[in-house]
């Protein structure tokens, strides 16, 4: 990052929230955190300062940095946009198709851009198949078939569909992007879901416009499951495979397994970070370089493959995601 | 005991011949009357080439290989060829033992298990991966509760498509492509882990691989069983003829209290061939086919049913009908009604008119039905 650090304002303490800061100290960001609890705590970890009302945060700031629950996105990006304000927001954007565009126009009326927050395309194996995909190395895509698995997110919020979307629209949004910046459009989706509480398993049929095939598995686990993702991507010319568990660089074998480490995500280390990377790639585009890898347009596409397996897990039929655009 | 081995037109007969022609206590004839038929190209592992190859007796004809009365016989024809072959063989008294899937229609399926029923044979389905000592631990630990309750299954059968036997590619012989091909050995593992039956499927499929065949070449089938499981069945032929490895088969199984993952075939050494490139994953893992065939002979030997019989056959394969009926209608499909009783599949679509796969006969057929 250059001699004149950007100011970043971070809404939230919570978890993501947590990467986050950890990523702008990484990349000589100034950092100042608002939030109603955990501030103080996560300021000392990374040096940052603290600041105690929304119009403060977002005054001091150069972007803002929306990392609080799906549900309160709203007023932290309206707030930051009417200010003029770039901003950062964690995925996915709202709760509901209405809710996510109305950000996304809000951004662009007040001129400013609307980052969000989908890592895995900045995971070095995800933005490797991609590129390979792109060259025409396997190509034309055929099928894809995607999984992703952590322990269920302990934060209460999660538990609670209306406010989270759940597995479905929380984590399996990630591989619902990924399924589109590869294969294209979703015109079809069909999706059930297992399990009230934990272990909490789903299952995505995405047919592309292209006529490829995806399937995405995803899974919210018991407290002791491991992170694991996986792909399995197959075309005309070739195909491409990672899973994340045997790829390790480092394994380990110790009788203090209680707690193993890196459960809710993988583990990597501070100088490749994809959360660093996602958020470098956001200050280029904004300081005048290329647009972002993500767009909030491949946001909301995203969702609404989401809001398409939730429509269909609750009506038993499979949905197009462009019936979503209500 | 005396085994007659009906045609070599599937790609599993020579390994169950070689198995077979190894063991003392088994004399081994085979018939492959059908080999004129198929393409040149195939014609080498065919008839008296292939039999001599193998180092067995060939006759003419299955009528004479019959006439031999063997203890049991193997059924290695072309899927639409099963059914005539079977009800030969029950009506001369052998056991069978037929590959999978075992008909290209339930309707065909029903006849065969009705022909051995009253014949008093045995009608044993081949699906070897049940026969795998981890899916034996697999199935013991989940029968006794230790993952909970299942909720669901992510499967996956991949490989190569069989392009050395083109009558797999020919809806006519084999009634389907990757779905018929690859969907009933996950639907058989699944139904060894719990006794609810499927009853809905939704399967999306393509042909952008190997554009070239008339049949699907790619799919995924979801199916739901009565009591709320979930599973998911990757039957592509996704890899390509230079992969490492024919193929393979995964089971992920979500309990309430836990999970696990099966993997039949990753018990593989890695291969580098420095001079062409090559990447070859041998095999050393257990023999399933020879499992397999241990039980078919122990129950002739013992006098008792095989494990998996023709009811698992019919059941596995109506979870295929029912894909195909989802593939034609773009929406999810009930599950084809129990053996005995019904003699129309039981989808109901809201639509008067039903566009429905029709296996046998490759093409679409309309059907208006009554609502």
């Amino acid at each position: 990052m250059s001699e004149d650090a950007v100011r970043v304002g971070v809404v939230g303490a919570g978890f993501i929230a947590s990467l986050h800061v950890a990523a702008w100290s990484a990349l000589g960001a100034q950092v100042h955190i608002f939030s109603a609890n955990g501030a103080s705590e996560l300021a000392q970890r990374y040096g940052a300062r603290t600041v105690t009302s929304l119009d403060v945060c977002v005054d001091q700031a150069d972007i803002v940095d929306v990392c609080t629950p799906t549900s309160t996105h709203d007023e932290f990006v309206l707030a930051a946009a009417a200010a003029g304000r770039h901003v950062v927001c964690e995925k996915p954007l709202a709760r509901d198709h209405r809710r996510a565009a109305r950000l996304i126009s809000a951004c662009g009326a007040a001129g400013v851009q609307l980052f969000p927050a989908h890592v895995v395309r900045y995971f070095p194996e995800y933005e490797a198949a991609h590129r390979m995909v792109g060259d025409g190395t396997i190509g034309e895509v055929a099928t894809m078939r995607l999984t992703r698995t952590t322990a269920m997110p302990t934060a209460p919020w999660f538990s609670d569909w209306e406010l989270s979307g759940g597995l479905v629209i929380d984590q399996m949004i990630h591989d619902f992007d990924f399924a589109r910046w590869v294969a294209g459009d979703v015109v079809q989706v069909f999706a059930k879901t297992r399990g009230d509480s934990a272990p909490i398993t789903a299952h995505a049929l995405l047919q592309h416009e292209s006529g490829a095939i995806t399937q995405v598995t995803g899974g919210w686990g018991l407290p002791h499951t491991a992170f694991q993702t996986t792909y399995k991507i197959r075309g005309t010319l070739g195909g491409l495979d990672h899973d994340s568990a045997i790829c390790l660089p480092l394994r380990w074998d110790h009788a203090d397994t209680a707690s193993p480490p890196g459960g809710l995500l993988p583990d990597f280390d501070s100088v490749n970070s994809p959360y660093q990377r996602e958020l470098s790639d956001f200050v280029q585009s904004i300081r005048g370089g290329a647009p972002p890898r993500v767009s909030a347009a491949d946001s909301l596409a995203a969702l609404d493959i989401a809001l398409a397996a939730e429509a269909s897990c609750r009506q038993g039929r499979p949905v197009d995601p462009r019936e979503m655009h209500q | 005991m005396r085994i007659g081995l009906m045609s070599f037109a599937h790609v599993h007969a020579a390994g169950y011949a070689s198995l077979l022609q190894a063991r003392p206590d088994v004399q081994l004839v085979v018939a492959d009357p059908d080999a004129a038929d198929a393409p040149a190209d195939e014609a080498a592992t065919r008839g008296a080439a292939q039999a001599d190859r193998l180092g067995i007796q060939l006759v003419a004809d299955y009528e004479e290989l019959l006439d031999w009365q063997p203890h049991g016989v193997i059924v290695c024809a072309e899927t639409s060829r099963h059914r005539v072959l079977v009800e030969q063989a029950a009506a001369t008294g052998a056991h069978v033992l037929c590959e999978k899937p075992l008909a290209a229609t339930t309707s065909d399926a029903r006849a065969m298990i009705e022909a051995c029923d009253a014949a008093g044979v045995n009608l044993m389905t081949a699906y070897p991966v049940r026969f795998h000592p981890a899916f034996r631990l697999l199935r013991r630990e989940v029968r006794s509760g230790r993952l909970g309750r299942l909720r669901s299954v992510t499967g996956a059968n991949n490989g190569r498509i069989p392009s050395d036997r083109r009558w797999f590619l020919d809806s006519a012989l084999a009634g389907g492509g990757a779905v018929m091909d690859h969907t009933v050995h996950l639907a058989d593992l699944i139904g060894e882990l719990v006794d609810a039956a499927p009853v809905e499927v939704y399967a999306q499929a393509n042909r952008i691989l190997h554009e070239a065949a008339d049949v699907e070449t790619a799919a995924n089938v979801f199916v739901t069983y009565e009591d709320g499981l979930i599973a998911t069945i990757d039957s592509s032929w996704d890899e390509p003829a230079t992969y490492p490895t024919w193929g393979g088969l995964t089971m992920a199984v979500h309990g309430s209290d836990g999970s696990a993952t099966f993997d039949a075939f990753n018990q593989t050494i890695s291969l580098h061939d420095a001079s062409s490139g090559r990447l070859a994953w041998p095999g050393c893992g257990p023999d399933l086919d020879a499992l397999m065939l241990d039980e078919f002979l122990g129950s002739i030997r013992e006098n008792r049913p095989p494990q998996p019989s023709g009811s698992i056959g019919f059941r596995t394969l109506s979870v295929v009908e029912a894909a195909y009926t989802s593939l034609a209608t773009g929406q999810p499909a009930a599950v084809p009604g129990r053996q005995a009783k019904t003699s129309e599949p039981s989808h109901v679509s809201a639509d008067a008119c039903v566009l429905e796969y029709c296996p046998t006969h490759g093409g679409r057929a309309s059907r208006t039905k009554g609502v």
